[in-house]
């Protein structure tokens, strides 16, 4: 029997695949699609500005997720000394570590981009190790949370409850992807950096400042996932090494989308965090839930260097 | 090529090396696993070092205590702060045998290495008359060998495992453990919630629900309390990922607690979890009657978001404590003066209580030797600030056991009240867990 | 010279700097086997688990069979080379980030594995031995640290002085030249994988020795990935001297820092690191080479 042209092509197939499956989801465990989205939001939200710096600056920065602690403590105290909302002082700190994010590559970033790539990395673990100590130097490992009233607003639909303020997670997600992808797409300087980012010398001749370039998206990208740690903060604890976890996911994620494929972060994210999701749905199993996820990258990146060579 | 997969290579080894410093500084493993069958004592010589003073000392020199701490953490900030109060307590007083006391504090740095060297610098190069140890059971496991050589008088006011017991074996009388073993802790806990459920015959409590971390620290947790509870209440658990280990999704336990409907609800991980597993119990709608955590610390501010009204703990320190006892005000007011703040965490009290605990000893004995130290120290009968009176008696397997009773508290109006023991109460109980709603 | 120093240091420190020592020693020995498996382009994440691996064997052959512990230690070398090597043959065939990912895989399946096995292994709480190695004599465990470590230092030399020098590096230059001009690269990276994870192995078998018990998270601890890794990267890469001086100089400096600063020592610890790398990109031995040679 043949099947009607669009489905015999293998993309197609996979999509209906996927389809059926959310379908089947939604009526059996929808809480596994409710959460594994909101999961989803997050993961990729931290990982997007790491896949910019890494994709174009070409600089894997492994204090990433400090970056975000450090906002998400900043936050806090503007909130406890100041009485603001964590999701409104989200504008302050990214101001801040924009700034912040700046000094950090002028101080350090800069002298290492012709070194060998091992260097870079080590510096960036240096500057981890340090972003960690002073936040356990300042404010102790003891965790800490705020408490506000909409971190656990719910929605009951039938006799199903759950928590819906997760979902602000997806809408920064992709806020922040179109935010992006329109600056690198459509504006001269997100054009100029994309160009630096590709072929540095080549942007050099045609007279783009590939140093400022490099500059703008850095601080970009630490802005932006320091900000994000506002957003953390409503829903988790936070204490000094409470980063560094998803700096390793977001470069897992990195990994699975492909280096530069910034929309794929989302897609990817979708399929891990459902999957984490899906596993931890059943009584028991959760502890499962880490294997899966080296079993899945693997598989992609298993998938793709076949499909390569 | 080659450069773009070198970059990866390395990109992917540092950012795992990050991960790495997570896992390595994250992980206080206190409590591991089942109860086993005692083994065969542990054949070891213990060398008894004499560090005997020679008469009446003309010069004060100081007698020297080494503490053990891990400085990255709360719990070991606590623990010295509670050791150089007493310090200063004890010297106030006219020090120990005329001697000033003085404090040598080391940080293990959760590692065992560090742990292990730790004690041989101590030892060796400060010449300590006597230890206070507050390492996790992973870090004292590597100290017990190097302790075990030197064979002086320890009090060890942490280390839950009951492999740490094992390791220690049935010789070493000079060691003293202040702090329940792992499978002890649940004992207090049942004790209590019989007398609970004694005194409010409304009460129900035939099924309890744990969630517990995935780690050493929960599945021991877990699966002693299987065996603990087996004759009061039925016990089904599930483990989840603690926040402090990267997770902090309990959607997926809290949805089949509520499918499961038990009366009481516990949750074993660490304070990381304390705000957002609540949250998230509000958040899909589950209120248990009973909502218990069994984290070996809670966050400073747990009391000031109202969704911990209701919950309930199980603690060895409360500040509450300081209106039933004189001797917690004491202590609580004391910790203030000096440092700013009361204590975080219960290892201050108890640290406190280990170094005074030796100094009495010590003065009792008349004397630093081993012997006769020992031979005081089980004398002891120290009034603690957590209002535990400190004895020691056999245990499985060591011979200077001194348990800890956990308390069975309750957090209303933002701060900790104690329920049971009885004598400790400064609340009644709170039941059922109030509802989400207005919350 | 440096050798007989080693050798004879123990007699004149006391417990205390063996201990240090022999801690630096160890993850000098650890930073070492992980260089030489990077010298072929290949990062292995796997330390942690072949160290693991090798001591559980060494523990609990040690438990079983009452052998002598330095046999036991040899036996978890073994048992590392043979995991290592059929693993081996199948995760080789990936590269670069892909391989790193893989071997950190196996050591997560390793760990899970040792958990969950808790009839033999004591699942998460692990076992204690009944004594340390030597009854805890620090000297004497340092000298067998150190003996491993001088081992490796010879295995890494005969690396860089032979045929294999010359395979490795140019497999990691470029893995197609090499396939053309003759080089077995398969067997090349599945024996150098096989040798650094039983060197491993034998390292994890004495430190379970020293310490007298197994435990999942003390075995399996990412310490051990990620202090060797540093350790090497900051000392210098591809050489036998590097990773040594690496791991020697932030050992010791690490060590200072901690009895001076109690609180801060870490950051200190990071803030050098950063320094370092900022002056000295090609780590210590590799800038150190570069100026003499520009001489």
């Amino acid at each position: 029997m043949q099947l009607p042209g669009i489905f015999r092509q293998r993309k197609y197939q996979i999509a209906f695949a996927l389809i059926v499956f959310v379908v089947l989801l939604v009526f059996w465990k929808p809480t596994v699609l409710i959460y594994g989205v909101q999961r989803a939001g997050l993961y990729a939200s931290i990982a997007i500005p790491m896949a910019l710096v890494l994709g174009v600056v070409g600089i894997l920065n492994i204090a990433h997720g400090d970056f975000m602690m450090i906002g998400a403590y900043l936050a806090y105290w503007l909130s406890v000394l100041y009485g603001s909302d964590p999701l409104v002082a989200m504008i302050p700190v990214f101001v801040a570590m924009f700034v912040a994010g700046a000094l950090t590559y002028k101080i350090t970033i800069k002298h290492v981009l012709d070194a060998p790539e091992f260097s870079q990395l080590l510096l960036t673990f240096g500057l981890a190790m340090i972003l960690e100590q002073l936040a356990n130097l300042l404010w102790t490992s003891q965790p800490r949370k705020l408490h506000v009233d909409y971190a656990s607003s719910s929605v009951t639909i039938g006799s199903l409850s759950f928590g819906v303020f997760e979902f602000t997670n997806v809408a920064i997600a992709i806020l922040i992807l179109i935010a992006l992808m329109l600056f690198l797409k459509r504006t001269r300087m997100g054009q100029a950096a994309l160009a630096a980012g590709q072929n540095p010398r080549g942007a050099k001749l045609v007279g783009i400042n590939v140093e400022q370039a490099y500059l703008l998206l850095f601080s970009i990208s630490i802005a932006i996932v320091s900000a994000i740690g506002g957003l953390f903060l409503a829903r988790h604890s936070i204490f000094p090494l409470v980063g560094s976890s998803y700096t390793m996911r977001s470069f897992a994620l990195i990994a699975m989308a492909g280096i530069g494929n910034l929309p794929g972060i989302l897609f990817c994210s979708l399929g891990l965090g459902v999957a984490e999701s899906f596993i931890m749905s059943f009584k028991g199993y959760s502890g499962w839930a880490d294997i899966v996820f080296f079993a899945l990258i693997l598989l992609v990146i298993i998938i793709r260097s076949i499909r390569r060579y | 090529m080659k450069n773009n997969q070198s970059i990866w290579a390395m990109m992917l080894i540092l950012s795992i090396l990050i991960t790495g410093c997570v896992k390595a500084t994250a992980e206080p493993t206190q409590v591991p696993t089942s109860v086993p069958p005692v083994e065969e004592p542990t054949k070891v010589p213990t060398k008894v070092p004499t560090e005997v003073p020679t008469a009446i000392p003309t010069e004060a020199e100081p007698i020297k205590l080494g503490v053990i701490v891990s400085l990255g953490d709360i719990s070991g900030i606590n623990g010295q702060n509670g050791a150089l109060l007493a310090q200063e307590e004890i010297n106030a007083a006219g020090g120990i045998l005329g001697r000033p006391l003085e404090v040598i504090v080391m940080d293990d740095e959760m590692t065992p290495e560090k742990g292990a060297a730790a004690v041989e610098k101590l030892v060796t190069v400060d010449n300590v008359d006597a230890f206070v140890i507050n390492s996790f059971s992973g870090v004292h496991m590597a100290q017990i060998p190097t302790l075990k050589k030197y064979g002086t008088v320890t009090i060890v006011t942490g280390a839950a495992s009951h492999l740490c017991e094992e390791a220690i074996g049935t010789d070493a009388d000079w060691y003293f453990h202040l702090h329940s073993w792992d499978y002890m802790q649940g004992q207090g806990q049942k004790a209590g919630w019989l007398a609970i459920t004694e005194k409010y015959p409304d009460l129900e409590f035939g099924s309890v629900f744990m969630a517990y971390e995935e780690g050493a620290f929960g599945t021991a947790s877990f699966q002693f309390s299987q065996v603990l509870f087996e004759d009061m209440a039925t016990l089904s658990g599930e483990s989840f990922k603690s926040a402090a280990m990267g997770g902090g999704d309990y959607s997926a336990v809290l949805e089949h607690a509520k499918a499961e409907n038990a009366d009481s609800f516990t949750w074993v991980g660490y304070a990381a979890d304390a705000l957002p597993i609540l949250e998230q119990a509000k958040a899909i709608n589950y209120a248990p009657p009973f909502f218990v955590g069994a984290p070996p610390g809670w966050p400073p501010d747990f009391g000031d978001s109202p969704l911990s009204e209701g919950v309930i703990a199980y603690e060895v320190w409360a500040d509450a404590l300081t209106e039933v006892s004189d001797v917690s005000k004491d202590f609580y007011d004391s910790y203030v003066d000096l440092y700013g703040s009361g204590p975080d965490n219960y290892l201050a009290a108890l640290v406190y209580s280990a170094v005074h605990i030796l100094a009495e000893g010590m003065e009792r004995a008349g004397t630093l030797e081993a012997d006769a130290l020992i031979t005081a120290l089980e004398e002891t009968e120290y009034v603690a600030p957590t209002m535990e009176v400190i004895t020691f008696s056999p245990s499985m397997i060591i011979k200077h056991q001194a348990p800890l009773t956990p308390m069975i508290a309750q957090y209303q109006g933002g701060e900790l009240e104690v329920l049971y023991p009885w004598d400790r109460a400064t609340s009644e109980l709170i039941y059922p867990f109030p509802s989400w709603e207005g919350r | 010279m440096v050798l007989i120093l080693s050798i004879f240091f123990p007699i004149y420190a006391g417990a205390y700097p063996q201990r240090v020592a022999t801690t630096i020693v160890m993850y000098a020995t650890l930073a070492l086997s992980w260089d030489m498996m990077f010298r072929s382009g290949q990062p292995s994440l796997s330390i942690a688990g072949f160290f693991g691996l090798g001591g559980y064997a060494a523990a609990l052959t040690f438990l079983d069979w009452e052998i002598n512990p330095l046999i036991s230690i040899g036996i978890g070398s073994v048992f590392s080379f043979m995991i290592a090597f059929i693993l081996g043959l199948v995760i080789l065939r990936i590269r670069g980030l892909y391989f790193a990912i893989a071997t950190m895989a196996l050591s997560e399946i390793f760990r899970v594995i040792v958990i969950n096995w808790h009839g033999i292994t004591g699942g998460h709480s692990g076992k204690a031995l009944p004594s340390a190695i030597f009854d805890g004599d620090s000297a004497r465990i340092y000298w067998l640290f150190l003996g491993l470590a001088i081992l490796t230092a010879i295995v890494s030399e005969i690396f860089q002085r032979s045929r294999i020098h010359f395979a490795l590096t140019s497999i990691r230059n470029n893995e197609i030249v090499a396939k053309s001009s003759g080089i077995d690269v398969f067997k090349y990276l599945v024996v150098v994988f096989g040798l650094t994870s039983a060197l491993q192995g034998l390292v994890g078998g004495a430190y379970v020795h020293s310490y007298a018990f197994i435990s999942p998270e003390g075995s399996f601890h990412f310490n051990f990935v990620l202090l060797p890794v540093t350790m090497a990267l900051f000392g210098g890469i591809y050489g036998t001297i590097g990773p040594i001086v690496g791991t020697v100089i932030l050992g010791v400096i690490g060590e200072y820092l901690k009895l001076k600063l109690p609180y801060g020592h870490l950051l200190v610890y990071g803030v050098i690191i950063v320094i370092v790398i900022l002056f000295m990109p090609k780590g210590i031995v590799g800038t150190v080479k570069e100026k003499l040679h520009r001489r």
